[in-house]
């Protein structure tokens, strides 16, 4: 048996040759889809290259134009404002949701589960559609409602509300949309964070006479706090890389005003064909939203008291 | 009595509150289903209408007869079904190699190269991809959709450590002494038992190829490789829209993984929370 030990790696390697033979399939596509185009593209940030003409080394250029890109910079701020009005609320639904469906006494359970859910499988681009002839300004349903609401309610009228005609409301028209798309994927996820939370710290709260609120407070949420940050960092790099949602409902427009950085690369890319730049912007934008992940990331660890 | 009737009472507002928010998140399929048989004008009338007054067919039938939906609907199975079948065969063959090939030199080194990958959105890559794949003649092919992706180092490392814990050495020990192969192994033991795994990661997996719209657009050039989103997408794009058909062929979109996912639906939610787990 002791030979084992003192096998030449030649030998080792040898016995193993299973191993290698079945991680080969993986790694043939896994490198030439997956590693060279990720070391293609870093090369392409230092270049200017329209795909067709020869590429001309620029060194730091794309970077530098990164800085003085009023679209670019447009875009981070788009994606940022979008994500500031839809994230909240969808956590909100979400955790009451996961709530519900956590609570064994509650009726109708299933059909909540099932609606909210649909959305994580149902094509973008179909939903996107329908969601813009509601929000249609002449006879999409939402201004018919507010038309209703306004003939029903004898204060305050509401104008009917140019939802992707003007640049004030086209980013909380895709935000509505985002809303009712992503709850239920965070409410599966929150879900199951709840049932990772052992019942005996509920019993043992309420044999010490904590009321609701304060195990929610206490326990719920501190236990959460993992699963919050998942949900974080999900909902992060969704809301920078997310395209059909903006591409069909709104084409980022009118004008800029709900392009998200998705979209903006995208048409760098494959609109105005300015390979290397979108290249520099893809890989500046990926170290960020990594960094700031790391960030979310350290909040992960639930209070010890 | 009393209690009886408030706790009735309390049962019956939660009921209500619950079923007022399902079709709150329904109500958009209710649209589209409607919007699908009624005719263009009706579409976009004021009061808008709730139930199609006339029920009409001509939508379903134009979208068949003048785009290629048919086509499209085969395009996006195949590309599915190889997408899925080539994503379950590389993670699942690796898979069971990381889990199980503990003495194999580098295999820590090459794990940790994989999972560094997790981290790299495909939005890096996206560039690089179309050039290699115009390059090698690929664009407008099937191959554009199953490949890129299919080698996915979240699905290696889900199947990984379902296999690490679920498939034991005792039986595949066994196995080799009664003179199975070792392809006989990852066939009939190790694939059996990693099914639920697999389950949810295909499931994953076809999600996002059906619904696949942006690589779709970039890759597939000609109408006859049109899959269902990017089809539909395009007939947005047409000067007079017509919404009919649109909505007619985005129904027959939505479809298939509906009913599939009221058939499996644990295994589909399953699939969804998957990527959670690692965390």
């Amino acid at each position: 048996m002791s030979q084992k030990y003192h096998m030449s790696l030649r030998h080792r390697l040898w016995q193993n040759r299973y191993f290698y033979i079945f991680i080969s399939p993986f790694f043939t596509i896994f490198i030439l889809f997956g590693i060279y185009p990720l070391a293609f593209s870093l090369y392409l940030s230092f270049v200017k290259w329209d795909g067709l003409t020869p590429a001309t080394f620029v060194g730091l250029e794309n970077f530098l134009t990164l800085f003085q890109d009023d679209e670019f910079h447009a875009s981070l701020w788009n994606t940022v404002a979008i994500g500031a009005i839809y994230i909240a609320p969808m956590f909100l639904l979400a955790f009451l949701f996961a709530q519900i469906l956590n609570s064994e006494r509650l009726p109708l359970r299933g059909l909540l589960r099932t609606s909210v859910f649909l959305p994580c499988i149902t094509p973008m681009v179909v939903i996107a559609i329908v969601f813009s002839l509601l929000y249609s300004a002449e006879s999409g349903l939402f201004n018919f409602l507010i038309k209703v609401g306004n003939a029903m309610l004898p204060w305050g009228k509401i104008d009917p509300i140019p939802w992707l005609e003007s640049e004030r409301w086209s980013k909380v028209s895709v935000s509505i949309l985002l809303v009712w798309r992503w709850t239920g994927y965070n409410m599966v996820l929150m879900l199951a964070g709840l049932q990772g939370i052992p019942l005996q710290l509920y019993e043992a709260a309420t044999i010490d006479g904590a009321g609701r609120w304060r195990q929610m407070w206490h326990i719920t949420l501190p236990l959460m706090r993992p699963t919050f940050v998942f949900c974080g960092i999900m909902s992060l790099i969704g809301t920078f890389y997310m395209f059909d949602e903006v591409f069909v409902l709104t084409r980022g427009g009118p004008g800029m005003s709900s392009t998200n950085f998705g979209l903006f690369l995208f048409n760098q890319a494959f609109t105005d064909f300015r390979f290397g730049y979108a290249s520099a912007a893809a890989y500046t934008v990926a170290v960020g939203v990594f960094l700031t992940s790391l960030i979310i990331l350290r909040w992960r660890k639930p209070r010890t008291d | 009595m009393r209690m009886h009737f408030s706790l009735w009472l309390k049962w019956a507002l939660c009921a209500l509150a619950l079923a007022i928010i399902a079709l709150i998140f329904l109500f958009p399929y209710y649209w589209l289903f409607i919007s699908a048989f009624k005719t263009r004008e009706k579409i976009f009338t004021m009061p808008p209408q709730f139930v199609p007054d006339p029920w009409v067919l001509s939508n379903f039938t134009d979208v068949f007869q003048m785009t290629h939906l048919a086509g499209a609907f085969l395009n996006s199975t195949i590309i599915a079904l190889g997408h899925v079948a080539l994503t379950l065969f590389l993670c699942s063959l690796g898979g069971y190699a990381f889990a199980k090939f503990r003495r194999a030199p580098g295999r820590e080194a090459l794990f940790a190269f994989v999972l560094g990958a997790m981290m790299i959105p495909m939005a890096v890559t996206m560039i690089p991809l179309f050039v290699m794949l115009a390059r090698l003649r690929l664009v407008d092919t099937y191959w554009a959709m199953i490949l890129p992706g299919a080698a996915n180092a979240f699905g290696l490392f889900w199947v990984r450590q379902y296999i690490e814990s679920n498939v034991h050495d005792d039986l595949l020990a066994a196995a080799r002494v009664d003179g199975c192969t070792e392809f006989g192994l990852y066939w009939r033991i190790v694939l059996p038992v990693a099914q639920p795994a697999l389950a949810a990661l295909g499931i994953l997996t076809l999600i996002g190829s059906w619904n696949n719209l942006m690589w779709a657009f970039i890759v597939l050039r000609t109408e006859r490789m049109y899959t269902m989103p990017l089809l539909i997408y395009l007939l947005q794009g047409e000067r007079r829209v017509p919404y009919g058909m649109v909505m007619a062929g985005g129904l027959l979109a939505t479809l298939p993984l509906i009913i599939a996912f009221l058939f499996f639906q644990r295994a589909f939610i399953r699939g969804i929370t998957a990527g959670a787990l690692k965390a």
